[in-house]
């Protein structure tokens, strides 16, 4: 009876791991490129992200192609001549939190991260630090990051023709609401 | 002389609006864009599965009309999505709806057969769709 009691248990605190995950297939990732003659900004309804709350690693990725522009043409040159999506059709993020002990996903409140990891545009991978939000209401727990990149490190070209239309460095905007990854 | 003035003067307009028209050129209009490939939710997201980077050079911004069963509808941001049953444990095939057209409805009873013409933009846990306009 005993024995089956401590089992019983470690089922639970084994399942009680489990339970750290937490993931979307929903989350808005969105850039901005703001020159003095053109303001574009681009979203994406559909990044994927998974997070391990035991461990603080975090993974990201998004499709080139479900990057929506307000006008077509930029969209166009995005995919075909800087992005080059048909070559290159994902980005992602690879990541850990690096203060993990400040977190409490167990408790309310708006806790800031540092984040560490290799972020892969354009078939060029680099190391990245930066900080991101994490609010824990009620149970449920949503991220969010604001970082820039610079175009040129990950390999992509902008034309002379338009080199003042398209901001050097792009801002990038994260925001991801978690759901419990049950299994 | 005056004549070449003119010839000019007509062209540097005409390209100016050429231009102009390129640049503001529209989206393609999914609602009359014709589908280059018809299938089922299930086909589409076993041929990813399979071989993603073949499924990738078929599909990839291709328009691609599937049929599937509703597993989940959300709303977020004032974007609309419906998730497609397609065998997968974890996956599935997921429309966006299109935010430029106006559509019938946005409601999608779970389990109901639908339709959907999309781009197809490729595969993460699901194989994602965007561009959505419902097919009858």
């Amino acid at each position: 009876m005993k024995q089956s009691l401590v089992f019983m248990l470690a089922l639970l605190s084994v399942s009680a791991i489990h339970a750290q995950k937490y993931f979307t297939k929903a989350g808005n990732i969105a850039f901005f490129s703001d020159t003095a003659l053109e303001k574009i900004e681009a979203h994406n309804y559909k990044a994927t992200s998974v997070i391990d709350l035991t461990s603080g690693q975090m993974e990201f990725a998004v499709l080139i192609k479900a990057f929506q522009f307000e006008k077509a043409l930029m969209q166009e040159h995005f995919n075909e001549n800087y992005m080059e999506s048909d070559k290159f059709p994902k980005a992602t993020f690879k990541g850990e939190i690096q203060n993990l002990s400040d977190i409490n996903f167990k408790k309310d409140g708006d806790y800031t991260a540092k984040i560490k990891g290799k972020l892969t545009i354009h078939g060029v991978t680099k190391d990245i630090e930066t900080t991101g939000t994490f609010n824990v209401k009620s149970g449920k727990i949503s991220a969010s990051s604001v970082f820039n990149v610079l175009v040129a490190d990950y390999g992509i070209k902008i034309p002379t023709v338009v080199k003042d239309n398209v901001a050097k460095e792009v801002k990038i905007e994260v925001n991801i609401d978690y759901e419990e990854l049950k299994g | 002389m005056k004549n070449i003035l003119i010839i000019i003067g007509v062209l540097a307009v005409a390209g100016g609006i050429g231009a102009y028209m390129l640049y503001n050129k529209p989206h393609q209009n999914m609602e009359k864009a014709k589908a280059a490939f018809e299938m089922s939710a299930e086909s589409l997201f076993s041929e990813y599965e399979t071989d993603e980077s073949a499924a990738d050079a078929k599909y990839l911004d291709q328009i691609v009309q599937v049929q599937g069963q509703v597993k989940e509808v959300t709303k977020e941001n004032g974007i609309v999505s419906v998730s497609l049953e397609a065998g997968g444990l974890m996956g599935g095939v997921n429309c966006e709806l299109d935010e430029l057209t106006k559509h019938a409805r946005t409601d999608f009873q779970e389990g109901e057969t639908v339709q959907f013409k999309c781009l197809c933009t490729g595969m993460l846990m699901d194989v994602v769709l965007v561009r959505c306009v419902e097919q009858q």
